[in-house]
């Protein structure tokens, strides 16, 4: 229906859309996101011709390219073929003209109806978006702005257009009214093709496809669920990020420095995973797998790579076989009781202990020291001969940075919100508490500026209040150099604030792997539900006990006896784990087998 | 009693101007209200002079032309050796009967000689507000639509050129290259006299005497009218509804005109009641220029004359006609923009 080729617009000297390819099938709803100056708007005005600007590359409607045609032809075909609803600011209506008079010059423009039928079919347009008939006699400041956008959309369904750009169409209206019009433009999208401009993603989320804008380019183009449950450019998950909606769990984060057009891929000022190609050359958008991509890395890079990582005691898989990946600038936690092997998996990463099977890539652009941890009893973590200053200045001291290193660690020291006057600074670790001692140990591991750090329980001696704070911390480093983390803890209810993913361990294995809303919203396995379950709450009300107790399986699946759904196959057979969707699970009653079998 | 003069003639339009400015804003209720501030100067100024009441009122020359008989007749009338408040009384009274008092110039009840000269000046003010309304504000949209082209720098100069140019100079060179040179027109007066002709011979006789001084106001005023809706055209022609418009698939004429031009209009017709003030007295030049005998004139005679009735009859008349037109264009302005109806309300 429509397809864009290599669309270039600059205005003056200055380039507002750069090398264009997208294409809307009849019927399909594609939604174009991005924040306010990518140059969606641009984009929707220069296809209905609208756009003052010198345009190159070609926008193929109905089989024949525009940009060539002649003013008056594109005029007969705006409003007619091709419709677009502006974005609903208090001017985008005539202030001084009824709204029946506005509908009806829109259907009177193309002779496409006499008078008479022209009244019906104002009519008949007002029924369509849900409006009572005598709203044609109010005018524009009269109504509200969910009615506003209706008569917009009104006026652009006035000659049942083959195409329809909506800009902003739930821009300034309450959330009752915005999931009408959204249901509203489902509905009328059979058909047409439908360019939905919004930075809204709740709103592009009725969308089949998203289109991602950043500084007048497109930077991934894929489908609804892939590009929302798992982002694969940084400036897509920035957005997802900084989106305050009722899906995702984690706590908002923004997008770090400030929007604009820069040299080379647009976003690369703002970008935690840049190259120095990334500030000169333009990154051209190629299919990756299931999307289109515009960067230089291939989207976001995975830093951390576990394959089939197994590690045995005493003949005792305490680790076995995980599958797992960290990429950059994201949050994985790992949960699970004690004993489930976190700690074991999170030394291997470390190198601490050689695994028995399967091997940590680490991506190669990860230099010595990038890769930190915290441990999980930070007094036996530290030499007890080191004073507080000491302990945080080690790492520089090894590195061989002498300069300023003193300021460095103070600073670092303050970040995480201890003193740093020169008592504090002079005193040993048996003169400071474990909360201190934590702290210490977590500057120590950031004094480095790493981009992966594993965190082993890394606030468990602290006051939720300082637990907050220290967590703040790390989120504002994630958002400003992209640090990943690998946070290993039991605890779910802070797993959920913190993390983008989340991998539930049983017993060595990996039984759940998946977005954090998902594994925490909607656990699937038997184990993290229950582990959901027995989450802190507030409402002080206390879950039903499991039925049995813990390690007493001797095959199959580890859960089973204190399953409350087992299977008679659970007792036999240890479930894989099976894939679905951006979602991993190891149990019979998800995966379906368990029904074959028993 | 040079004082008297001199502080009548600057306070009275200045604090008409101000009352005016004040009360477009409102509904009819501010409009009476301005009307009685208007009524309250007429007859208060005069009486604040010091000294006799009747020669505050009338002047020297008057007390020197009219005989002691008329003058005591006046006395009476107006209950001038009366209490103030009697005197208002007596003032109200006389104008609920039309008496605005007697003009010893013209030797005839100024009522008489208002009435006979207004509506020629609303003749020539009105028509040249209408015509340079229409004419300024197709201008200013058709020149706002091509800004910065040929047209549009053309209009501008030509514009500067013509605004510039008072408009009695414009009819004291139209009289005289037209008029005079060509002989195209007649030189003076607003009919051929001494004749007794009716229907459409005394129109065209009429129109045939109007077209220079009209032309003359005309072209003075265009500009004001040109300028506004040339910037209040390009101001709309920015806003979001002329896109929305645009991607309606209108002509060109129709965006031009029923989008852009007709919002641009709301300016222009709020300028259009300032103009108005303006041509009621401002055509007092151009009507002694060609000798056309409205309400111009009559000020041009009372103020030669010293016949102060007369002037404050003048002034009065006209500051209520300028009240009246305000009104109604308020009402017109309603009528164009549904908003200024609601915030009415």
């Amino acid at each position: 229906m429509l397809e864009i080729k290599s669309l270039t617009l600059d205005i003056g000297s200055e380039r507002i859309l750069r090398d264009i390819n997208l294409k809307v099938a009849a019927g399909e709803v594609l939604a174009l996101c991005g924040e306010s100056g990518a140059g969606k708007t641009s984009l929707g005005l220069t296809v209905m011709g609208l756009m003052a600007g010198q345009v190159q590359g070609e926008v193929i409607f109905q089989g024949r390219n525009l940009l060539p045609l002649a003013e008056e032809e594109w005029r007969r075909l705006r409003g007619r073929e091709m419709a677009m609803v502006l974005q609903n600011t208090d001017d985008a209506l005539n202030p001084v003209l009824s709204v029946g008079a506005q509908l009806l010059e829109a259907v009177l423009a193309h002779g496409l109806f006499d008078r008479a039928a022209a009244v019906l079919r104002v009519e008949e347009l007002l029924a369509q978006v849900g409006l009572p008939e005598h709203k044609c006699n109010s005018y524009p400041h009269q109504l509200s702005g969910g009615e506003r956008a209706r008569v917009l959309l009104a006026m652009a369904l006035a000659n049942d257009p083959a195409l329809l750009i909506l800009d902003e169409p739930t821009a300034a209206v309450d959330t009752i009214t915005k999931a009408e019009l959204l249901s509203l433009i489902k509905a009328i999208s059979p058909g047409r093709a439908v360019l939905l401009i919004t930075h809204d993603l709740a709103a592009a989320a009725v969308a089949a496809r998203i289109a991602v804008m950043y500084g007048g380019t497109l930077v991934e183009v894929g489908t609804t669920p892939a590009v929302l449950s798992d982002p694969r450019h940084p400036y897509t998950r920035g957005l997802l990020r900084s989106f305050p909606n009722m899906t995702t769990v984690k706590d908002l984060q923004g997008i770090g420095g400030e929007g604009g057009r820069a040299p080379g891929c647009p976003f690369h000022p703002r970008c935690t995973q840049r190259l120095a190609l990334c500030g000169h050359k333009i990154p051209a958008l190629q299919l990756r797998e299931d999307r289109w991509l515009a960067c230089h890395r291939g989207g976001i890079v995975p830093l951390l790579q576990m394959r089939n990582l197994g590690k045995a005691f005493d003949g005792q898989w305490a680790v076995a076989g995980v599958d797992l990946t960290l990429q950059e600038g994201e949050s994985l936690a790992v949960v699970g009781e004690t004993g489930s092997g976190k700690t074991t998996l999170a030394r291997m990463i470390m190198n601490l202990l050689p695994p028995d099977c399967g091997q940590v890539e680490r991506d190669a652009s990860l230099a010595d020291g990038a890769v930190q941890m915290v441990f999980q009893h930070p007094r036996a973590s530290v030499s007890h001969r080191f004073s507080a200053l000491e302990i945080v200045r080690e790492p520089l001291d090894i590195k061989g940075i002498l300069a300023d290193r003193d300021e460095i660690a103070r600073a670092m020291i303050a970040e995480v919100h201890l003193p740093v006057d020169a008592a504090f600074l002079a005193r040993y670790p048996h003169q400071l508490s474990g909360g201190e001692l934590q702290r210490l140990v977590l500057a120590r591991a950031l004094v480095l500026e790493p981009k992966v750090l594993v965190a082993d329980e890394p606030t468990s001696a602290l006051d939720a209040s300082t637990q907050a704070k220290i967590l703040r911390l790390i989120m504002a480093l994630q958002e400003k150099r992209g640090l990943a983390l690998l946070l290993i803890t039991h605890d779910l209810a802070l797993a959920r604030k913190v993390c983008d993913r989340a991998a539930v361990m049983l017993q060595g294995r990996i039984v759940e792997e998946g977005p954090a809303q998902s594994v925490f919203t909607q656990p699937s396995h038997p184990y993290t539900k229950a582990m959901v379950q027995h989450a802190p709450q507030l409402t002080g009300v206390l879950p039903s006990p499991l039925p049995g107790a813990a390690g007493t399986a001797s095959g199959g699946c580890p859960f089973w006896p204190r399953c409350p759904e087992s299977l008679v196959v659970c007792r036999e057979v240890n479930p894989p784990l099976v894939a679905d969707g951006q979602l991993r699970i190891a149990c019979h009653l998800v995966s379906g087998q368990g029904s074959l079998a028993g | 009693m040079r004082g008297t003069d001199s502080l009548e003639q600057t306070l009275i339009p200045g604090v008409t101007k101000l009352v005016l400015g004040w009360a477009a804003r409102g509904r009819l209720w501010d409009y009476l209200i301005a009307f009685a501030i208007i009524l309250g100067l007429n007859f208060f100024l005069p009486r604040c002079m010091p000294g006799d009441p009747f020669l505050a009122i009338y002047g020297e020359e008057a007390v020197l032309h009219l005989s002691p008989q008329v003058q005591a007749e006046l006395m009476a009338q107006y209950g001038l050796n009366e209490p103030w408040l009697t005197q208002l009384w007596y003032y109200l009274r006389n104008l609920c009967h039309g008496q605005l008092g007697y003009s010893y110039y013209y030797t005839t009840p100024v009522s008489h000689v208002l009435l006979g000269a207004l509506p020629w000046t609303l003749l020539l003010a009105g028509g040249s507000l209408l015509l340079s309304f229409l004419i300024g504000t197709v201008l200013g949209i058709e020149s706002a639509w091509r800004r910065g082209q040929t047209l549009d720098r053309g209009l501008l100069t030509g514009v500067m050129l013509t605004g510039s140019l008072p408009d009695y100079f414009l009819g004291a060179v139209l009289l005289l290259l037209v008029a005079g040179g060509l002989g195209l027109f007649p030189l003076s007066g607003a009919v051929t006299a001494y004749t007794n002709w009716h229907g459409p011979r005394l129109w065209a006789d009429v129109l045939h005497h109007l077209v220079l001084p009209l032309v003359a106001v005309t072209v003075a005023h265009v500009g004001g009218f040109y300028l506004m809706s040339r910037n209040a055209m390009l101001r709309n022609l920015h806003r979001p509804f002329i896109l929305t418009a645009r991607s309606k698939g209108l002509t060109e004429t129709a965006v031009r005109y029923r989008h852009a031009g007709r919002n641009a209009l709301l300016p222009v017709v709020t300028e259009a009641g300032v103009a108005a003030a303006r041509l009621m007295t401002g055509v007092l030049f151009v009507e002694t220029v060609f000798a056309y005998p409205g309400v111009g004139s009559v000020i041009y005679q009372a103020l030669q004359a010293r016949d102060y009735p007369l002037l404050q009859g003048a002034f009065l008349v006209v500051t209520v006609t300028v009240l009246i037109l305000n009104y109604a264009l308020e009402v017109l302005y309603g009528r164009l923009d549904a908003r200024v109806r609601d915030h009415a309300h």
